[in-house]
């Protein structure tokens, strides 16, 4: 110590003493003349280090340490300075001698050591000070980046326990703040999910597990869809799940319409066209001039410019569905008929109220004759004459009629299904009030291939005529769709329908359905069918009885349904997705196996909680 | 790597890059097309050996992939489980990589 103090004076005085210097910079200039050296400042801060180090030894030899030898490196010392700091830290040694934390360990010791130990009071106290953290306005080496730093109140003690500089501090309270916020997030995460959830559920996707990887990723596409440029070569199936998402979300803009343009690809579905303009639809038929398969809802927006484009253009249209266009004239559709009619193989029209009369109808039939699918619904123009004219579509293999407002006779239907009947496989007849026996008498006298069969909304049916189309001497191939939803007795005075020729869909229906389709049968909708037994619900769904197609069942508005049928049906119906139980008050107990969504029980909470394992119920 | 029948409980996936992973075998099958190549019935390479070479599919991607096995074998049997988070650029890439592997 006493010999670097030695030097530094020397080269004061040799700084002093030396005028003779060589080219000095600016700035050397400027600080010598306001008595400040480069020099004096670069060994003054080595004697600082030298000194720090030293200090550092003597406390690492700990007992070596006396009086003398702090006397001694403290030579040079203000002997003020040197004893105001002594009274310091004796203060501080008799104010740790009188601590509980002092008496504590020097118990301790004692108990260690046993008497023959002196462990003098001192010491101990020295070490103690060693230990505890310098106060605020005090300098101290930073625990993880070891800089030197003045002790602030509000310095934050690192991970081995020493205190930290201000970078430090600062870093890690950052640190602290992300990681409060993520526990945040993954807090928070639950409640946005629970909506999803419940989301799912109606959709009848409850399986246990992660979803997959495809549609986490869609999902993710769809959110921020506005961010991309372009979707790449996205396989079809991809495309058509993002624009129902989309669609569903409402932001299919013309901006976002401009990702599912693609040349190369023959088939475009948009699903909610509501934002599309005159411009938009024409840019769908420009960019994909080779589409086959055009399916364009909600296309209010769409006009006879567009419409006579697209027939002009897009020569290789084989499927057209297009919904709610309705500033469509009959000129327009009349040219598409004309040009595209031959080549169609499928025509969906839905929600028109302006256009598509009976003599429009006429036209349909006269040039689409190729058509394999026709399914028209809601045209609220359409009347019987429409109907009657469609008996000349003979190849047709799937149809659905739901005709608003025009009440259609039985006979003309019966003339239809006569005609039609031995090629069709779907056949869909909704809202036809007038429907009755003898139509149910003609589809199972010539419809011999259905696989599909929907008949919603008819009062005059009777069961036994139901029963009667699933006869199983028919030689009628089983059904994979079943939906006979709302066929029941419409008598307010006597809600249970009369009791010897039961109206509707009742027992007698459904026990022959689920006989003669049981084995194919994937989806069962019998929504508001309530002249349905208990008795007939608990043989039908018997536990032994086995569905193995079954995914999809509505039961809705059944008042029958209770725990042992829901039970039942849970036995009997081992590949089921989905059970739609909407008003069915009787049924709110039964275990619900995991991997099924109960759709519509009264005590919608509850029934989140399900059973574990699908085998426990 | 079936030297004695017992096929190694793991199984090395290589991006088109060059990055290896070494993931379980169980993982590895939650993709319907890797389940395939290792099936020892189908008599692929990729069977005999225990690797898969994934040439449209870069490192980063196949780390994210591979993030999702584990994450996906571990959540197998649990209720609402929640999305797996991944940075929004690499969404439309392993758009397609999911849609290769079947995941």
């Amino acid at each position: 110590m006493n010999a670097t103090v030695g030097q530094c004076e020397a080269t004061r005085r040799a700084a002093a003493l030396n005028r003779i210097r060589g080219p000095q910079s600016a700035l050397t200039d400027f600080l010598a003349s306001h008595n400040i050296s480069a020099a004096q400042i670069h060994l003054d801060h080595q004697r600082r280090i030298q000194e720090h180090e030293q200090r550092q030894q003597e406390q690492n030899a700990g007992n070596a340490e006396d009086d003398n030898a702090d006397a001694a490196g403290e030579d040079e010392e203000d002997p003020v300075e040197r004893q105001k700091r002594k009274r310091k830290e004796e203060k501080t040694l008799m104010k740790i001698k009188q601590s509980k934390e002092f008496k504590k360990r020097k118990f301790e010791q004692k108990k260690e050591h046993g008497s023959d130990t002196e462990m003098d009071d001192d010491e101990l106290a020295r070490s103690m000070l060693a230990k505890s953290k310098p106060l605020p306005g005090q300098l101290d080496n930073c625990d993880i980046c070891e800089k030197r730093f003045t002790v602030t109140p509000y310095s934050k003690t690192g991970p081995d326990g020493g205190l930290l500089c201000a970078k430090c501090s600062k870093e890690l309270k950052d640190e602290e703040k992300k990681d409060a916020q993520a526990n945040k997030k993954r807090a928070s995460a639950p409640r946005g999910r629970r909506r999803q959830t419940e989301s799912d559920r109606l959709m009848g996707d409850v399986k246990p597990g992660a979803k997959s990887l495809v549609d986490i990723c869609v999902r993710r596409v769809a959110n921020v869809v506005h961010d991309i440029d372009e979707f790449g070569d996205m396989p079809q199936s991809v495309l058509d799940r993002l624009s129902q998402i989309l669609s569903k979300q409402r932001v299919l803009t013309p901006r976002v319409l401009e990702l599912f343009l693609r040349p190369d690809i023959d088939r475009i579905d948009i699903y909610d066209c509501g934002k599309l303009e005159q411009e938009d639809f024409q840019k769908i038929f420009a960019y994909m001039p080779d589409v086959k398969f055009v399916n364009l809802r909600f296309a209010g927006q769409m006009k006879d410019g567009p419409m006579l484009y697209m027939v002009d253009k897009c020569k290789k249209i084989r499927h057209l569905q297009l919904g709610a266009a309705n500033l469509v004239t009959d000129e327009a559709w009349l040219q598409m008929f004309q040009k595209l009619g031959p080549q169609l193989e499928s025509l969906k029209l839905s929600e028109l109220n302006d256009a598509l009369g009976d003599d429009m109808v006429e036209e349909l039939v006269k040039n689409c004759q190729n058509l394999k699918r026709l399914k028209l619904r809601s045209c609220s123009h359409m009347g019987e004459a429409s109907v009657d004219a469609l008996c000349a579509l003979t190849k047709l293999e799937h149809l659905t009629l739901a005709v608003a407002q025009q009440e259609t006779s039985a006979a003309t239907l019966v003339k239809l299904i006569t005609a039609l009947g031995r090629n069709l496989r779907t056949l869909c007849l909704e809202d036809y009030p007038e429907l009755d026996d003898s139509v149910l008498e003609a589809i199972k006298n010539h419809c011999n291939k259905l696989t599909k069969l929907r008949i919603r909304g008819t009062s005059p049916c009777s069961d036994a005529a139901f029963a009667c189309i699933f006869d199983n001497n028919s030689g009628n191939p089983p059904l994979v769709y079943a939906d006979l939803s709302d066929n029941r007795d419409m008598d307010n005075m006597n809600p249970e329908g009369p009791q010897d020729n039961p109206i509707g869909l009742g027992s007698a229906a459904l026990e022959a359905l689920m006989k003669h389709s049981g084995e194919r049968l994937e989806r069962l909708n019998l929504k508001s069918c309530r002249h349905i037994s208990h008795d007939a619900l608990i043989n039908v769904f018997d536990g032994v009885k086995q569905y193995p197609e079954l995914k999809d069942i509505d039961l809705s508005f059944v008042t029958q349904v209770d725990d042992v049928v829901m039970n039942g049906i849970f036995k009997s119906c081992p590949a089921l997705a989905k059970l739609a139980v909407f008003a069915c008050f009787n049924a709110r107990q039964a275990r619900i196996p995991a991997g099924i969504a109960v759709v519509g029980l009264p005590n919608a909470q509850d029934s989140i909680v399900v059973g574990g394992a699908l085998n426990d119920w | 790597m079936a030297v004695n029948g017992t096929p190694s409980p793991f199984v090395t996936l290589v991006s088109s890059d060059g990055f290896e992973f070494h993931v379980r075998r169980s993982a590895a099958c939650v993709s319907a097309t890797i389940r395939r190549m290792l099936d020892m019935q189908n008599n692929f390479s990729e069977a005999q050996t225990g690797i898969c070479h994934l040439e449209n599919i870069s490192g980063i991607v196949l780390e994210k992939v591979v993030e999702y096995f584990y994450y996906n074998e571990k959540h197998r049997n649990s209720e609402g489980v929640p999305d797996m988070d991944f940075p929004s650029e690499l969404c439309l890439e392993l758009l397609m990589a999911a849609d290769y592997l079947i995941t």
